[in-house]
């Protein structure tokens, strides 16, 4: 009787943690397909795939992310062997020299990025001026300083992955090896490099992918040139598009992908360990195979790509334009009539609005229509009915915001 | 000195002469020409005059406590008074980054626990894919989504108002609500794994028997697990507390428009200020500050620094 309650609490907990985790992702993701110009779920206007073209022809994002792949291979083949020199040492001293070691090697992992940024920048810069350098040398070359901050600290990275195999290393392999008459080289080479092999692999693959993402280090190194994610920070910072959100569905999508390939891939192994292997029957063995899966997965993209390149929205958008300028003159016409109503009397039709009182008219409520008011000045207008007091205050409009600038500009340019 | 000798000569022995070389030349380049020295060059950089390259080594190039008297008691105009914005924006950053760890630590203690003693197998595997993936995007990308969730015209604004909670938008980026909930997003992962990790080795007999004296489920938790898991919740806590006290993009984006970042500073005496040593020497105060204050806890905490990163 006490297990239901006890049970259904550690499940709510973690729906709602699985919620706050993907739940800003999603939300994300989403925006990318509305055609809003500013990133957002509502009000929504249009199921559109040209945030993703419009990456596509971004040239500082592409040459961005030409040169984090750059970096990133560099980081992955310096950082890995120094963490693996770091990591076989340790395992190699005693215990009070290895814990010293260890601070140290852990140090960099602590260290505010900015802080490692910085110096490397400083440390550079300083060695390039006291050898006579020019300007265009490796002291201070955005990529090569970059390589050097961030291997700071990735290689602290791939240590700890080092370590956790090493850990579960038999030494008395190496004892073997040794007695069968192999030398301490050969040793190393053959016996300690293959059982490292797995750990090799996915320190390099953290490495890269801690490389990608890095900012604080990286927009201090970087100097001149531009990696993804300082592109992608200024996009940012700068003003927000929603071809940022459609960035992030393709790193999601590749994700997902991957991981799902990679837990696919898991499963069979531990099925063909325990013989459960489904022998008998090729087809569940052929469908749970990582390959075609991938398969699946590249299909089902190439898909989704092929839907969006063919996908039109402009009848959609156009449509989105005409209702809010609909609604744009609709506003208007209630605005004129306002002022109408306000004006003292017809008898005076040579000069109505100059003798418009009050605030009411500030230029910033007129500016919009400025463009096409119709003089129409109809003897006795209604007053309007459904607009009190601060309707017409500016930023009484922006709410919705269909009436933020941002929101005009395209119509104005149907406009002319 | 003999002693070193031979312990080289152990070394070589043990690797041969190839990868004896390469473990120290590996090591050596990385603790040197990577790690400390440039920190000694920030060092003595933040002792300098701010100087144009010209008169660089010069006679002018001496050694000053300037940058640091500038930020204790700001620009000599202002008079002997406190330099009371600047430090109090690094007080505020080690509050907010205190605040933040906590945060963390309360939201991924109990998925850490599940994880370690109720989630098997597949199960098991599936939610900690599940709590990798989302890390994949980085650290910018994640700041925008919350600057997307917290907008003015953002999706909890929208939904509040749809229901009726408020009437007008809230600024939640001005209230630095976004910050928070993005910075505190932000370093789940680096909190929940030491958890799990020093949890997991936990023998669940233990917890029976605690169960079986007639301890509660809080007792069980307060007096077994967290006395257990304290490496762990330090390794989580010092990873967190760092990396959100020298975090750069999440306060350059979900920060409010008067809200500041110490690293902030730091960034603007540097990029726009065009002043490296200032920069230098705010960078060194906030490094030791950041140590000092981790060492302090570990202090009281009865920690040794030996369990970060396990």
């Amino acid at each position: 009787m006490t297990k239901g309650p006890a049970l259904l609490l550690p499940v709510l907990y973690l729906a709602l943690f699985f919620a706050y985790l993907f739940g800003p992702l999603a939300i994300m993701a989403i925006t990318a397909f509305n055609s809003a110009g500013f990133p957002r779920v509502s009000p929504w206007e249009c199921l559109t795939f040209g945030w993703f073209g419009k990456l596509a022809q971004d040239t500082r994002l592409l040459e961005g992310i030409g040169n984090s792949l750059i970096i990133g291979v560099g980081v992955v083949l310096i950082a890995v062997p120094i963490g693996l020199a770091a990591a076989l040492t340790l395992s190699q001293v005693g215990p009070r020299l290895r814990a010293s070691l260890y601070t140290v090697f852990i140090a960099p992992i602590l260290v505010p990025g900015v802080v490692i940024g910085l110096s490397t920048l400083i440390f550079w810069d300083r060695l390039g001026a006291m050898i006579g350098a020019d300007y265009d040398t490796l002291f201070y070359d955005g990529i090569f300083l970059t390589i050097a901050g961030q291997v700071t600290f990735i290689a602290a990275y791939s240590m700890l992955v080092f370590l956790s195999r090493i850990s579960r290393f038999d030494p008395t392999l190496t004892e073997a090896a040794l007695d069968m008459g192999a030398t301490p080289t050969q040793a190393f080479v053959k016996v300690l490099l293959p059982f490292m092999a797995p750990a090799i692999a996915s320190a390099a693959v953290l490495a890269f992918l801690a490389s990608m993402e890095n900012y604080n280090t990286t927009v201090f190194t970087v100097v001149a040139e531009s990696t993804f994610t300082t592109v992608l920070a200024s996009k940012v910072r700068y003003g927000l598009d929603p071809s940022i959100s459609a960035v992030a569905v393709i790193i999601v999508a590749f994700t997902l992908i991957a991981a799902t390939v990679f837990e696919m891939g898991k499963r069979r192994q531990t099925r063909a360990a325990s013989g459960l292997l489904a022998l008998d029957r090729p087809v569940l063995r052929l469908i749970a195979h990582p390959l075609f899966v991938a398969g699946l997965m590249a299909a089902l993209v190439g898909g989704v790509v092929w839907t969006g390149a063919n996908h039109d929205s402009s009848v959609c958008e156009m449509q989105v334009l005409d209702d809010k300028r609909a609604v744009q003159e609709r506003l208007e016409q209630e605005r004129r009539e306002r002022i109408e109503a306000l004006t003292p009397a017809p008898s005076a039709p040579s000069a109505p609005t100059q003798s418009a009182p009050g605030g009411a008219f500030a230029p910033g409520s007129l500016a919009p229509g400025g463009s096409a008011p119709s003089p129409a000045p109809s003897p006795a207008p209604a007053p309007a009915p459904s607009a009190p007091g601060g309707a017409f205050v500016p930023g009484a409009l922006a709410p919705g915001g269909a009436f933020a600038p941002g929101g005009l500009a395209p119509s104005g340019s149907v406009d002319n | 000195m003999s002693g070193l000798r031979a312990f080289f000569a152990g070394f070589v022995d043990r690797n041969g002469l190839p990868v004896a070389i390469y473990l120290g030349l590996a090591v050596t380049i990385w603790v040197f020409l990577l790690v400390a020295l440039p920190q000694l060059a920030m060092l003595d950089f933040s002792f300098r005059h701010n100087l144009p390259p010209s008169k660089m080594g010069g006679p002018e190039d001496v050694y000053t406590l300037e940058q640091y008297r500038y930020f204790f008691l700001g620009s000599e105009i202002g008079g002997g008074d406190w330099n009371a914005l600047d430090i109090g924006v690094l007080f505020k950053t080690l509050l907010a980054a205190v605040a933040v760890t906590l945060i963390d630590l309360a939201i991924c203690y109990p998925v850490a626990y599940l994880l370690a003693h109720s989630a098997r197998g597949a199960a098991g595997r599936l939610m900690v894919l599940a709590l990798i993936v989302p890390f994949w995007v980085n650290e910018i990308l994640r700041a925008f989504a919350f600057r997307i969730l917290f907008g003015a015209t953002g999706v909890i604004n929208e939904a509040g108002m749809a229901m009726g909670l408020w009437s007008a938008p809230i600024d939640f980026v001005g209230e630095d609500v976004a910050l928070y909930a993005g910075l505190s997003y932000a370093y789940i992962l680096l909190m929940i794994f030491p958890l799990y990790n020093a949890i997991e080795s936990l023998d669940r007999n233990q917890i029976e028997a605690a169960r079986d004296m007639g301890a509660s489920r809080i007792q069980v938790h307060w007096k077994v697990v967290i006395p257990y898991a304290k490496p762990g919740i330090a390794s989580g806590s010092t990873m967190v507390f760092m990396l959100t006290a020298g975090a750069l993009a999440a306060p350059q984006i979900l920060g409010g428009p008067s809200n500041l970042w110490f690293t902030q500073i730091v960034y603007q005496w540097f990029n726009d200020g065009g002043n490296w040593p200032r920069g230098s020497a705010y960078a060194i105060v906030l490094l030791a500050v950041c140590i000092g204050f981790v060492m302090l806890m570990m202090r009281v905490f009865r920690v040794s620094i030996g369990a970060i990163g396990r």
